[in-house]
């Protein structure tokens, strides 16, 4: 289907393995490199610093937890907030895209929420919610929900009519066409709004974190910033780099199991 | 209109009288379907022959209940069609298949939705997926199989159903020429399995021959019948023999004259 829109493309798992590995270890050459000969030195640390002080804190502490117990803090807010945010999504995507009117109805105002990003309800979350865990899970659920919403309507829309005409002839009645046709046929179209979602909640729980917390990876670089520690700033950022990557592998594994359907055999 | 009328009316199952079907466009009113009359009898194979666009589609899609006629009246066994039915199945030509389900899924799908038990309704599709010689493929998805296959899964969602009526709007259209010769083949043995009555589009001549007991050429757009031929040639049908291909001759001689 995609054939002949990428150029290169290969379906070699050692060989794309073996890329992905020159690439990281270029890297991190380059990193070392311009930290251990040019001025860059001074300004961050380089990469096996920052790789012990990881493997230091990874079970040891920065600040008052470890930097598991950090990753952990962050994850439970994402957790929440991305699955009250995705499945109220999901669900008012799909209504406003088999029910026309519910469309009309919700459409106009999610246009005009959705364009706000997360972060600008910062402040009105902290009103409402106070500085606790409440505030931070309003914010991932915003991040959550828009990013669900769109796609799960456009899925919802996109169903072959003639599939729907099948069930109706099969004797399917309005209900069960949106539980077991609009709902399972949406499924690529809702996966692609989540892989969106949880890359945007966890951008989001750090944002949330930095303003203001006292745990969580987001905390980490803050109070590096305010400690004047590049290291633990920069281990900060690996482990959200690291973290977001595996999320995102995750998303895909579920994706691949759910929608196995959706690719050819060969 | 009356001659038709007049002939056994008991006996037929879906009863079309003077139906008309138009869309509206852009450039204004469309009309595909003009005073279209047909009946088709119990257990009878019949088939709409006519050229590409001529309102086939709409035809299949009118008897089914997906659309409403914009006039006349087109009844299924005594009573006006106002939606779809299972009692009424429909073989898509783009087989309208549910991907995410396997065939199991798919045949026994239209059980599942009357709240057949798990147990019967496995047991019911089953027969069918046997039927058309998709034993062993159970559990594939329809990405798996070739395109004869999943229009063999199409045919068992259909008949699993046990409906009245097989309604089949060019099966084997999208299928190549050597698939669709044993497609025909099959579709007559798993008729002649199990009679239905079906009706049954194509604008493939060999196809039609082969496989009607009646056809019903149809004028190109706006689609009306235009000449009915009773087909009683043995079966399975010989291709090459003579009879076959005088009729074959003869019709390919009307449509040209139509188009």
């Amino acid at each position: 289907m995609k054939k002949g829109v990428l150029k290169y493309r290969t379906s070699d798992k050692t060989v794309n393995a073996v890329c992905a590995c020159i690439a990281i270890g270029l890297f991190l050459i380059l990193w070392y490199w311009g930290t251990a000969a040019t001025k860059l030195g001074m300004m961050i640390p380089g990469p096996i610093e920052v790789l012990q002080a990881i493997g230091r804190g990874l079970f040891g502490k920065v600040g008052r937890h470890s930097i598991i117990a950090h990753v952990g803090y962050s994850m439970m807010r994402v957790m929440v907030g991305f699955a009250i945010g995705s499945l109220v999504g999901v669900a008012l995507g799909l209504l406003m895209g088999w029910y026309g009117i519910a469309e009309a109805i919700f459409n106009p105002l999610f246009r005009i929420i959705r364009p706000i990003p997360p972060i600008a309800w910062i402040p009105i979350s902290i009103i409402w919610f106070g500085l606790g865990e409440d505030a931070k899970i309003f914010l991932i659920f915003l991040a959550a929900f828009s990013n669900t919403t769109l796609n799960s309507m456009a899925g919802a829309k996109s169903v072959d009519p003639e599939v729907i005409n099948a069930a109706k002839m099969l004797g399917a009645s309005e209900r069960q066409i949106f539980t077991t046709i609009v709902l399972p046929a949406s499924v690529p179209s809702i996966f692609a709004g989540l892989q969106v979602a949880i890359s945007s909640s966890w951008a989001t729980v750090l944002a949330a974190e930095m303003v203001r917390s006292s745990e969580g990876l987001g905390w980490m670089i803050v109070a590096g910033m305010n400690n004047n520690d590049m290291i633990q700033i920069l281990s900060g950022i690996v482990m959200i780099g690291i973290v977001g990557f595996i999320l995102a592998i995750i998303m895909r594994k579920a994706e691949e199991v759910l929608c196995r359907w959706n690719k050819s055999g060969e | 209109m009356s001659m038709e009328q007049e002939r056994g009316i008991e006996s037929s199952i879906i009863e079309c009288a003077g139906v008309c079907k138009s869309f509206k466009t852009p450039e204004g009113e469309h009309q595909v379907i003009k005073d279209f009359n047909l009946q088709a009898k119990e257990n009878e194979f019949l088939v709409l022959f006519g050229p590409g666009q001529c309102g086939k589609t709409t035809m299949i899609n009118l008897i089914a209940g997906f659309e409403k006629v914009s006039g006349g009246s087109l009844k299924f066994m005594g009573k006006e069609i106002t939606k779809p039915d299972p009692s009424r199945g429909v073989v898509f030509q783009s087989t309208a298949l549910f991907p995410w389900m396997t065939t199991m899924g798919n045949v026994e799908y239209g059980l599942k939705m009357a709240g057949v038990k798990k147990e019967e309704r496995q047991k019911r599709a089953q027969n069918y997926i046997d039927l058309v010689g998709l034993q062993g493929f159970e559990k594939s998805y329809p990405v798996q199989l070739s395109g004869g296959m999943r229009q063999r899964v199409g045919i068992a969602r259909a008949y699993c159903n046990e409906p009245k009526v097989m309604l089949m709007d060019e099966p084997f259209g999208a299928l190549d020429a050597q698939t669709r010769y044993l497609m025909q083949e099959e579709l007559q043995r798993i008729w002649e399995a199990e009679k239905r009555t079906v009706i049954f589009v194509t604008n493939n001549i060999e196809e039609a021959l082969y496989l009607a007991d009646r056809i019903l050429v149809l004028t190109n757009c706006p689609a009306t019948v235009k000449k009915e031929y009773i087909i009683d040639l043995p079966r399975p049908r010989n291709l090459v023999s003579p009879e076959f291909l005088a009729l074959r001759k003869e019709i390919t001689g009307i449509m040209d004259s139509t188009l």
